[in-house]
């Protein structure tokens, strides 16, 4: 199968790069607020390190290449007013969808309806057709994936036993 | 009221309805031209093909007088009316056996027309009003001007509708399927999931646990890089290994950074301090 060899090829997650990055921003993070130990802040902190990882997710993806990851920068790039670099040719086509969803509930009423829950996950989700979104949706799963060992090795690594 | 035409004196008293005819039709008329109505008349079918399309309607209304009007061929005139109902190929060539050469063309693509619902072999182009008979003709036709356009290729089965919209729907939905498919592979366990319903909730449930899992990690790592940070809140950890840590990461990441502006791509520096603990995720 043709497509599933593409998303294959194209899809090479990269985590050296992330646990680069990953690592950058934590060091960032830990230098940044040294004294900060209540509670409540730890949980500022976690939220923090999950935007710090999605963020170098979304970087060691391809940056803007990928609609997920252009999502997800500049989810992040508007949390926090800090200037994420990504290119300015933005394709705002791909945003503007509510003509076609509301043409796609009407179509396959059990198959729209998980494709909508599907686009909720999914960064930038709201803006793609289904065949697109599924697209997306391989890339992103590896890539989390990816994510989610890199991150269970740091942990494993960093924690002493 | 006389008509210019020679013999309707004969009829102008039986049928006062050709005056209107030969009023409407003020032109010379040449053989083609009444091959033409002819055939018309006894198809009694609208053709918009032939060039005097307006008056055909009128034409086949009055079918009796039209073929009176045409003024020699009143001996063939009953003998065409009564064979109207076989085959319509027999009425054009007897009708019109002589003038094949001249208005040839027009009458071929009458004929066609008119047998277009028996055999389909003669048929003009893009006869769309074609029955159910010849369906899977139809649907070559159809879809033979559809590649160039654009690569997908589409192939309407017997019975499958063959509008544009149709087709482009079909299309649509098999490339999320095959799309789903290629989902389907990158999802361990998913392969054997019938149904796009449940498939698509595997993958749902797939991508929130992973998010819920970088959740968890992310917590884990606040609590080490914290710890790590402010050695004397986690007494567990042995403070010595843990104080050291993080300026181990910070150092070797700039390392990795000019190793990786040479494009060398294994890291090294996660061994060195994680001493075989990171084993190389795939």
């Amino acid at each position: 199968m043709a497509s599933a060899d593409k998303l294959i090829n194209t899809d090479v997650p990269e985590k050296d790069v992330f646990a680069l990055h990953f690592l950058q921003s934590l060091s960032n993070l830990r230098t940044q607020n040294p004294l900060l130990n209540s509670p409540d802040k730890s949980i500022d902190r976690v939220k923090k390190i999950k935007n710090a990882a999605y963020v170098s997710m979304a970087r060691a993806a391809g940056g803007t290449s990928r609609l997920w990851s252009r999502a997800l920068l500049r989810r992040a790039a508007k949390d926090d007013n800090k200037s994420v670099r990504f290119s300015r040719r933005k394709r705002k086509v791909t945003w503007k969808i509510s003509s076609k969803r509301r043409r796609s509930n009407q179509r396959a009423p059990v198959v729209e309806e998980a494709a909508e829950r599907l686009r909720n996950l999914v960064p930038g989700g709201g803006g793609m057709e289904t065949s697109k979104l599924m697209e997306e949706t391989a890339h992103y799963i590896k890539c989390l994936s990816m994510q989610v060992k890199v991150m269970q090795c740091l942990v494993d690594g960093l924690s002493p036993n | 009221m006389d008509p210019p035409l020679v013999n309707d004196s004969s009829f102008s008293a039986a049928n006062p309805s050709s005056y209107t005819l030969s009023e409407i039709w003020p032109f010379p008329v040449n053989d083609a031209v009444r091959s033409g109505l002819r055939l018309a008349v006894n198809s009694g079918r609208v053709f918009t093909r032939s060039e005097h399309s307006g008056n055909k309607d009128v034409s086949a209304a009055e079918e009796s007088t039209v073929t009176d009007l045409t003024a020699g061929w009143g001996a063939r005139k009953t003998r065409d009316l009564n064979s109207e109902d076989d085959s319509s190929k027999v009425v054009s060539s007897s009708s019109s056996g002589n003038e094949l050469k001249e208005s040839g063309d027009k009458k071929r693509k009458l004929c066609g027309s008119e047998s277009g619902n028996g055999d389909g072999s003669m048929r003009p182009e893009g006869e769309t009003s074609s029955g159910g008979g010849g369906g899977s003709k139809a649907t070559e036709q159809k879809n033979k001007p559809e590649p160039p356009k654009d690569y997908i290729h589409v192939r309407a089965r017997r019975g499958q509708a063959t509008d544009r919209h149709s087709l482009a729907e079909r299309a649509r939905r098999e490339k999320i399927s095959e799309k789903m498919t290629a989902l389907q592979d990158i999802i361990p366990g998913c392969n054997k999931i019938i149904g796009k319903a449940l498939v698509l909730d595997e993958i749902i449930n797939y991508i929130q646990s992973l998010q819920r899992q970088v959740e968890f990690l992310s917590m884990k790592l606040e609590v080490v890089n914290s710890g790590a940070s402010t050695g004397p809140t986690i007494g567990v950890f042995p403070s010595g290994d843990l104080g050291t840590l993080p300026i181990d990461v910070h150092r070797t990441i700039y390392e990795q950074q000019e190793a990786n502006e040479t494009r060398v791509s294994q890291p090294e520096w996660l061994h060195m301090q994680v001493d075989g603990n990171y084993n190389r995720t795939t």
